[in-house]
């Protein structure tokens, strides 16, 4: 079941950067791009924990790869608030 | 450090959640909407992931749960907006 939802959520996020990717090229806005690039990195955190598994002692140096996607928003928030 | 990196997690993923609302308040985009729920959703997962490692439980699969439902919003919130 854990397998399960770990692939599903890393295809969901995969397919949300996907999404994010395209409008940022229709409309060149950055904050998609930030987005993106925040999803994609959650899609392959969610990949990383699947292969390791949740009883891994790398386990929380992955979540460093969560963390930088969260870092990763904000800053584009930050930056579209700017703007 | 490890737990320190799970609380990062969890504030970071609040304040994206916080940022993101105060944005579609401000906008009424309704794809900003969307993303707050997802962050809302992933949120509550490392709250739960958080609690899950302080509290020594087992909540493996349900902590994956509200991530599943805020990507599952923000993916109909995508396709619908791209029709």
């Amino acid at each position: 079941m854990n397998q399960l939802l770990l692939g599903a959520l890393a295809m969901a996020f995969f397919v949300i950067a996907m999404f994010f990717v395209r409008f940022f090229a229709r409309t060149a806005d950055r904050f998609f791009a930030f987005l993106g690039t925040a999803f994609a990195i959650m899609s392959i955190n969610q990949v990383v924990l699947g292969i390791l598994g949740e009883d891994s002692e790398y386990h929380s140096w992955v979540y460093l790869l969560r963390l930088a996607a969260f870092v990763l928003i904000l800053i584009g928030i930050y930056d579209k608030n700017r703007r | 450090m490890v737990t320190g990196v799970y609380v990062l997690c969890a504030l970071t993923s609040l304040a994206c959640a916080v940022q993101l609302l105060r944005v579609y308040r401000a906008g009424r985009v309704s794809l900003l909407l969307w993303t707050a729920l997802c962050f809302c959703g992933l949120a509550a997962n490392n709250i739960i992931m958080l609690l899950d490692v302080v509290l020594e439980l087992d909540m493996t699969v349900w902590r994956k749960l509200p991530a599943l439902a805020g990507v599952v919003l923000l993916l109909h919130g995508l396709i619908s907006d791209s029709r």
